[in-house]
């Protein structure tokens, strides 16, 4: 497994894509929507480390070595999500800043410890959405991504709606009540990892039964 | 004990249907695969690696069943799918790199060796090198790891007759100390004339002949005759072209009989697999 790591970051995942992580820095502007800072990692990186896997070969490339074909899946899909894990590390920075430095309240959800937290509910969402999907052809990216975008954005949006809208949920915004959000952090990583388990095995036991 | 058994190999498409595919392989030869453009040589090869999942049969490597021990027995085999066609905007030095961390018997003094005689060089990327260059590298990996079984799809096609002969001979090389096998599938079997210890021909995802290549060519005779006497051996040609001045068929050694002024030859491997083909053609074609 360390090897095919190995390959994921050498050859697999262009370096270029790292720079998609300081997306986190736009939790720095002040009143917006956060989540969507978030977002850009599914915008973005996700797709193109796929097509590009695509133009170059890749799954023919990891399959001939010699590893069992589930383990192709499982270095890709630690791969994304160790990238996921970054991402959160990165953004909390400038959410830390952002609490620090900026005394109006956001209009929308603050970069506090419940956004962390339905952040990691959003990924793992995409991730249990998108994996399965794309391991089924292990081919076709668009509609997959698509689809998990989808079920991300409607979550977030939820989330907004929900803690502008619904009163016993107020409390998740600004600092008001660390306790209860630190809940939703706990979750939130418990989601991750479950719906990361989760996604790998469908996606594994699907990728088996490709032809390729 | 065989390098390669394949036994009962089953896999159906909706148009294609791999169809008890049977044979073996034992160490210090060369086999050839040959069949046309569809046939399942490229199916084939891909169920015995499990790169497509077979509906049914068995293959061993070295005795053991693959399947129970995908990961060390892909360890004693090289491949080859038609070069390198991956990572083409990559340097050769970085996928070496990759490459070698996945075998336990990766040795860096023979991939030098190998690199230099080739004259490959590591500084550049896979769309740089051409087609001949691109199996010499594939083969470069798969030797450097020491692989005893090599499976080749096409490694010739595309290739000009100074490389071709060139790698032709490298193969014989390969095989000289006994211990490693090439399965080499193609459909340029003037390859295989030069080459080959035993062929076996698939067509339509069927075995036809899988033997050394002299008993196989032993086994079938080209017959040449007049339109007058192509009646009295219809019914045993395998299938015939008729011209203007007669007809040349293939027939089953076996079948001859010693009538009729009629001209024998020894076929090559290519007529025999036109007029298997031809066969298979005329069988197929709707009565009108």
């Amino acid at each position: 497994m360390k090897n095919l790591l190995y390959k994921e970051f050498h050859l697999a995942i262009h370096p270029l894509f790292y720079l998609i992580l300081l997306f986190g820095a736009l939790l720095l502007i002040p009143q917006w929507i956060f989540f969507l800072a978030m977002m850009y990692f599914f915008f973005i990186l996700v797709p193109n480390v796929f097509t590009m896997g695509k133009a170059q070969n890749d799954i023919m490339f990891s399959v001939l070595l010699p590893v069992p074909k589930r383990d192709v899946v499982k270095a890709r899909v630690m791969s994304i999500v160790l990238l996921e894990v970054l991402q959160i590390v990165v953004a909390a920075i400038f959410g830390v800043i952002h609490m620090r430095v900026y005394s109006v309240k956001n209009f929308l959800m603050d970069p506090n410890f419940a956004f962390f937290g339905f952040t990691f509910m959003m990924y793992a969402l995409f991730n249990i959405v998108f994996f399965p999907m794309f391991y089924k052809t292990a081919d076709k990216v668009g509609i997959p991504t698509i689809v998990a975008n989808i079920v991300a954005i409607l979550f977030a949006s939820a989330v907004e709606f929900g803690v502008l809208l619904v009163p016993a949920l107020k409390e998740l915004d600004g600092m008001w009540n660390v306790g209860a959000q630190l809940w939703i952090l706990a979750g939130g990583i418990v989601l991750f990892v479950l719906a990361n388990i989760a996604a790998y095995r469908i996606s594994a036991r699907r990728f088996e039964r490709v032809d390729l | 004990m065989s390098l390669l058994t394949v036994e009962g190999l089953h896999k159906h498409y909706p148009a294609f249907h791999l169809d008890d595919v049977s044979f073996t392989l034992e160490p210090g030869y060369i086999i050839g695969f040959i069949g046309a453009n569809g046939a399942g040589k490229t199916t084939t090869l891909k169920c015995i690696l499990n790169l497509v999942q077979k509906d049914a049969g068995k293959v061993a490597v070295l005795g053991r069943d693959f399947t129970q021990n995908e990961m060390s027995l892909k360890q004693e085999i090289g491949y080859m799918f038609g070069g390198v066609d991956y990572y083409a905007k990559t340097r050769i030095s970085k996928i070496t790199d990759v490459a070698r961390r996945f075998y336990a018997n990766w040795d860096d003094e023979l991939y030098r060796g190998f690199m230099k005689r080739f004259s490959l060089d590591e500084d550049k990327k896979v769309a740089e090198l051409s087609s001949g260059m691109r199996i010499k590298y594939s083969l470069t990996l798969a030797l450097s790891h020491r692989a005893r079984l090599l499976l080749l799809d096409e490694p010739t096609s595309g290739l000009d007759p100074v490389a071709r002969d060139d790698l032709l001979e490298l193969f014989q090389e390969l095989i000289e100390d006994g211990e490693r096998s090439i399965l080499f599938s193609t459909h340029i079997t003037s390859d295989l004339e030069k080459c080959a210890d035993y062929i076996t021909y698939i067509q339509n995802g069927r075995i036809i002949e899988s033997r050394t290549k002299d008993d196989l060519i032993a086994a079938y005779r080209l017959v040449k005759g007049t339109q007058d006497q192509l009646p009295g051996v219809a019914g045993r040609l395998i299938a015939q072209k008729t011209h203007a001045f007669g007809f040349t068929g293939l027939m089953k050694t076996e079948n001859l009989t010693k009538d009729s002024g009629l001209t024998v030859e020894a076929p090559t491997l290519e007529e025999i697999m036109i007029y298997h083909a031809k066969k298979e053609a005329d069988y197929e074609k709707p009565a009108v």
